[in-house]
């Protein structure tokens, strides 16, 4: 069996473990530069009237007429949090697959099926008291059944936020219960197709020919059916896969007009992408850049565009890559436009060792040398300390403000939790 | 029990339960290898080498439930803890008579000592304090 831990309205909850004094209120968490609302607890999705998940200069009245509490994003408070609960999940199980976040797959073969309820009680219960975060924990014989349990957890309210999917009969209603549209995996476009053909659960949708829902679905779909109907497919993945492409975007923190600001912050990200990409050993052989002004705001002038440049042979190494971007962002960059946004998107990523040097530019070790130095003085000093010229120390005027961000609680000792007296 | 603990601020509320699972994994220490770095006579220390004392080591038990907390005043002054020292507070501990515990209490922070006497009330348990680090400036 497996179960499929979720943390509930995990940003907010985060919040609220340093925040009792929040309990009850409505909160929601912006996105990167408060663009947009990422993350809201249950009495925040509460509030009805208020579309979320919007850009917040469209709902600010109406969340600041209804007492929201606004959190920036602090995922360095998320990311630290996370951790504990997957670390807590070890103990449970030797098999835990980190999907998200705030979501983890963990193989329960070895619990006996009588046990499965009590176990994952006992799960939510754990995580709960050692990190004030509320977890959902659905346990089925799939993933996709996993899932689909870990809704009914919390969508059920006798469930109490666990709920195991045990026999062949717990299944069928499962599926009976589940519109066709919130089936995991099945995306809008083919929940569409099956619903016009008279499919409005999860069990119509087993109910269908595999012919046909293998020739209109493709292998996916063929895959989640298989999953709904008992058959476990889809493998157990503990070791993340190495990424086929990574890149960075953010908004500006106000918008930027010159190019060598701009130029700073592509090349930071760079840099950040970079290391990303020598953590995985491997190098990219393309690198996509792109520029936006803001299409929200409806005086400025817009214009945007994106660039993609093969490099001369692949490679990790940030001053090669920063030079690269530099280049490609001249030919897009246009003068007399107030920029949102700049983003790199590393391409054609291979395995460091498959790299062949090209007959004009062989790699060098001391360039090697040099990127790991650079890469151990960052881990040891804090992010990107030490970096090429090229990335410029301007960073303040551009990065993102962080103006509502809660104290990074649990990484730094200048921002740990404070007992005031009242 | 007469004093009532209740587990968790929201949105469970559950008492206090006793489970095998989840225990406390105690930091394990980074084994060294053993090669002499020195370039003459090598050392006779090479296979006696153990890591240096950490205070996690000693002070963390769970480090997954471990949270720091800075005092602000000399509130605490009864249970000796002053202005600016940081309490350490462990999530996963159950707490004992006599313990000093962080609640919440309407939606506030506090720092009570755990009696278990003819007391009806009710908190909601954030942690128990087990260390208190103080300086002596």
């Amino acid at each position: 069996m497996i179960a499929l831990v979720d943390c509930n309205s995990f940003y907010a909850s985060c919040e609220l473990v340093f925040r009792p004094d929040l309990i009850g209120r409505p909160v929601v968490v912006l996105s990167n530069n408060d663009g947009c609302v990422i993350a809201a607890n249950k009495e925040a999705k509460a509030l009805a009237d208020i579309p979320m998940f919007q850009p917040v200069f469209k709902i600010k009245k109406e969340l600041i007429a209804n007492k929201v509490v606004f959190f920036s994003s602090n995922y360095t408070l998320y990311g630290e949090m996370s951790q504990r609960v997957v670390n807590i999940l070890k103990t449970f199980s030797s098999k835990v697959e980190v999907y998200s976040i705030d979501e983890s797959f963990i193989d329960l073969s070895t619990v006996p099926h009588e046990e499965l309820e009590t176990f994952g009680h006992q799960i939510k219960n754990t995580i709960y008291r050692l990190t004030g975060l509320p977890v959902g924990v659905g346990i089925a014989k799939t993933k996709v059944l996993s899932k689909l349990a870990n809704k009914m957890s919390k969508k059920i309210p006798n469930k109490n936020h666990v709920c195991v999917i045990n026999s062949d009969d717990d299944r069928v209603e499962a599926l009976k219960w589940s519109p066709v549209t919130s089936i995991w995996g099945i995306g809008k476009k083919h929940s569409e197709r099956v619903i016009a053909i008279g499919v409005a659960t999860a069990y119509d949708f087993t109910q269908l020919p595999l012919a046909w829902v293998r020739k209109e679905m493709t292998v996916v779909g063929e895959c989640i059916w298989r999953e709904l109907r008992g058959e476990s497919v889809m493998e157990f993945i503990t070791e993340p896969k190495k990424k086929k492409a990574i890149g960075t975007a953010k908004s500006f923190g106000k918008k930027l007009e010159s190019l060598d600001i701009i130029e700073e912050a592509c090349s930071y990200y760079v840099g950040e992408v970079a290391e990303v990409l020598r953590t995985q050993n491997s190098c990219a052989s393309a690198i996509h850049v792109f520029l936006v002004t803001n299409f929200f705001s409806m005086r400025d002038k817009q214009y945007s565009n994106s660039i993609t440049v093969k490099l001369a042979m692949p490679t990790n190494d940030t001053f090669v890559l920063v030079t690269e971007a530099k280049k490609a962002l001249h030919l897009i960059y246009k003068e007399g436009y107030k920029y949102k946004k700049v983003g790199v998107n590393l391409l054609g990523i291979t395995p460091e060792e498959y790299v062949q040097g090209n007959l004009f530019k062989i790699p060098t070790e001391s360039k090697k040398a040099l990127t790991k130095v650079v890469d151990e003085l960052n881990v040891k000093f804090g992010k990107l300390k030490v970096s090429s010229a090229l990335v410029g120390t301007r960073v303040k005027e551009w990065e993102l403000i962080k103006e509502e961000r809660s104290p990074r609680y649990t990484t730094q000792w200048k921002e740990i939790l404070t007992l005031k007296d009242k | 029990m007469d004093f009532l603990l209740i587990f968790g601020i929201y949105p469970y509320f559950c008492i206090m339960e006793i489970f095998s699972h989840g225990k406390v994994k105690k930091l394990e220490r980074q084994h060294m290898p053993e090669v002499s770095k020195q370039t003459g006579f090598p050392s006779p220390a090479t296979h006696y080498m153990e890591p240096k004392i950490s205070l996690e080591q000693e002070l963390v038990t769970n480090n997954d439930a471990t949270f720091y907390v800075r005092v602000d005043s000399n509130a605490l002054e009864e249970f000796n803890i002053l202005k600016n020292d940081v309490l350490i507070i462990d999530r996963s501990l159950y707490p004992k008579k006599n313990s000093l515990v962080m609640v919440v209490i309407d939606g506030e922070f506090k720092v009570i000592r755990i009696e278990l006497e003819a007391k009806e009330k009710e908190v909601t348990l954030w942690g128990v304090i087990t260390y208190v680090i103080h300086a002596c400036k």
